[in-house]
């Protein structure tokens, strides 16, 4: 990673305009040829490597949810009170980690953040992958989950419906919800793309199955005027609710009484980490995306920049949230609660993880500060790494902290994982980088359509500007 | 193709250069000549485009409240029924009719709903997915969706296809050809 951003503006240049969106020289046609030939183009041998090693964790994967279904939970390291562990740790960090591209997609395009059309589709992607990850911590942490259909209201033989008042029962609501609309969004603003797939296929199978998933789109003005506005209420939608479903997960603990959990703090905080676990994700996977498939014409440094500054002011913000806890704590003079954050998460058995988890969330993002490293390709992508590991530890400390010791000092225990815990985590891993090594293969990575429409916009400022500069343009 | 397909259910399709020119002969050959179903193609929303066509406000928000508002009343009837009526359970002599206990599955349906709302109305209101189109008997118009401007005319009786052509021309067509529906 040789590479480093460009930091400095040519001379004459007011460092108040934004900088450039889209590389100037690209028009309509460059574009297609830029934006589709990574889908035309047969993979290379990195693509290759890539994905032999996520078909590795994807086995990783299959063998520990095997063993878990043929064993049972208890080839987990769960225990009594460690009712929860790896697998809610897991569940709540890929969940967060998909937030960050429903907010990308969604509250940029409600702001008209132009910036965003070109990182949003990966985004997306990313956040359907994830939730599909998280979604299998909670099914198999039923332990049965082909019986994971009655959480669902359906008119059982047993003659009983779920318990909605409890916020186990929302959050499948909540997940279910989200997937399901954040697909719906995903395929929306990928139709118009899969279009220009089907008209510029090389070949009739191409043809064929592009067309059946363009649904016969053919940019006709009649269609935009209704996909405008319907693309725009789906935005709308998904802000309130990317809120509200890190809100419900954070209600799981929340409406807890264990101390550590029950803080009415969690809801703001559990949304702020999951933006910044989520834009760090964003920027661990664009990265490297945006070297190989040639897109650093469309996602520019200003891009990376952009992310980096969400990164820090959410980090700053869940640093204000482990500062509140304590206070609160201090503050209530309860001694359960007193216990749990001033001993047993700082110098308890896991305070290598706190110490981790404080490294990681509270002092990494403040590097941001720094243009030089807001810019610095090869620093940004290991912070967005070390923010990952801090957001997991984050998740980690908050679930087994509070369980191993609660109230009572006869019920107390440690955990530990076991090779299963670790498999599926790190299986999960490999089933996510499978999907999203196929969604590069197979998608464009960048919405097209949106990007020549910015593409228009600018040179239209770009005209209207007449003595600015050429590279300026959006406001 | 020549010009002198007779065929009544026909489309006249011309490309222009760019998207203000396209825009631009909309609106012209509506306003002007007085067309009537015209469509315009294009790879990205046209800026005035639906303007240029005289299309009525989009019916999809309509579409997305009936949705949410549905979502609701389901959720809140489901609720209500399942836990307080027909298998009310009881947890630490909790309320059994709950209201701030709804909120959180209101609010999920509520969404989910207005989403479905959005997405089959977008659908419908497009007749969509729609596998055939007479266009594509058109291979240049292909470009449509990747870096091509078109615009389509109907055909009607009372004009002659040479007027038709010769005003698509005018207005700055690079090319006019017709295309049929008869595979329709």
């Amino acid at each position: 990673m040789a590479e480093t951003a460009a930091t400095h503006l040519p001379p004459g240049v007011d460092p108040l305009e934004p900088r450039m969106l889209v590389a100037p020289h690209h028009d309509d046609a460059s574009l297609n040829e830029t934006l589709l030939d990574h889908v035309w183009r047969k993979p290379g041998k990195g693509w290759f490597l890539l994905f032999g090693i996520a078909l590795v964790g994807l086995g990783m994967f299959l063998v520990a949810v095997t063993m878990t279904l043929a064993r049972g939970i208890g080839v987990w390291g769960n225990n009594q009170p460690n009712g929860w562990a790896f697998d809610i740790v897991n569940f709540v960090w890929w969940v967060g980690i998909g937030h960050a591209g429903t907010l990308i997609s969604a509250i940029l395009l409600l702001f008209q953040q132009k910036w965003r059309t070109s990182i949003n589709r990966f985004a997306e992607a990313m956040t359907i992958f994830a939730v599909i990850c998280a979604g299998q911590f909670p099914l198999l942490h039923t332990g049965r989950p082909w019986f994971a259909f009655w959480l669902l209201p359906y008119p059982s033989t047993l003659g009983a419906w779920p318990q909605f008042r409890s916020p186990l029962d929302w959050d499948v609501f909540a997940v279910s919800t989200y997937f399901t609309v954040s697909l719906l969004f995903w395929y929306v603003g990928l139709i118009p793309d899969l279009a220009a797939l089907r008209d510029s296929s090389p070949g009739k199978i191409q043809r064929v199955v592009y067309g059946l998933f363009s649904l016969g789109w053919r940019g006709s003005g009649r269609h935009w005027h209704n996909y405008k506005i319907g693309y725009l209420l789906l935005a709308g939608l998904s802000t309130p609710l990317v809120l509200s479903v890190h809100t419900i997960v954070s209600f799981d603990f929340a409406t807890g009484l264990i101390p550590g959990w029950h803080a009415t703090i969690f809801p703001p905080y559990f949304v702020a980490g999951a933006v910044f676990s989520g834009f760090a994700m964003v920027i661990t996977l664009i990265v490297p995306a945006r070297k190989y498939l040639n897109l650093r014409d469309v996602i520019t440094d200003r891009h990376l920049e952009n992310m980096n500054k969400v990164i820090l002011a959410t980090g700053l913000i869940v640093s204000y949230g482990y500062m509140m806890e304590h206070f609160i704590a201090w503050y209530s003079g309860s001694e359960y609660e007193i216990w749990t954050f001033y001993v047993n998460r700082a110098r308890g058995p896991y305070w290598q993880v706190y110490w981790l988890m404080i490294a990681c969330n509270v002092i990494t993002p403040n590097i941001f500060w720094f243009r030089k490293c807001r810019t610095s390709i090869p620093i940004m992508w290991v912070a967005s790494i070390v923010v990952n590991i801090g957001m997991w530890c984050e998740r980690f400390i908050i679930i087994v902290t509070s369980l191993t010791q609660d109230f009572l000092p006869s019920s107390w225990d440690l955990y530990s994982p076991t090779w299963v815990d670790w498999c599926l985590y790190i299986g999960t891993l490999g089933l996510f980088s499978t999907l999203f090594l196929l969604f590069l293969k197979f998608v464009p990575a960048v919405a097209i359509s949106e990007v020549k429409e910015l593409q228009l916009e600018l040179k239209h400022a770009a005209h209207h500007a007449a003595h600015g500069h050429d590279t300026h343009g959006a406001h | 193709m020549s010009a002198d397909s007779k065929v009544l259910d026909s489309w006249f399709l011309a490309e222009f250069a760019t998207p203000e020119a396209l825009v631009d002969a909309t609106r012209q050959m509506r306003e002007k000549y007085g067309y009537e179903g015209m469509d315009t193609y294009s790879p990205y929303p046209l800026h005035g485009g639906s303007e240029a066509l005289g299309l009525p406000p989009s019916r999809v928000p309509f579409i997305a409240l009936g949705g949410a508002l549905t979502g609701m009343a389901t959720a809140i009837a489901m609720m209500a029924y399942m836990n307080g009526y027909d298998y009310p359970i009881n947890v630490g002599g909790r309320p059994i009719y709950s209201l701030p206990a709804y909120v959180p599955i209101t609010f999920e349906l509520t969404v989910l709903f207005a989403a479905f709302g959005i997405f089959f109305g977008l659908l419908g209101l497009s007749r969509l997915p729609q596998p055939y189109h007479p266009v594509y008997e058109h291979e240049a118009f292909r470009t449509a969706t990747t870096h091509g401007y078109w615009l389509s005319v109907p055909k009607t009786v009372s004009v002659q296809a040479d007027t038709i052509m010769e005003q698509l021309k005018s207005l700055g067509a690079t090319q006019v050809t017709v295309v049929t529906g008869e595979k329709e």
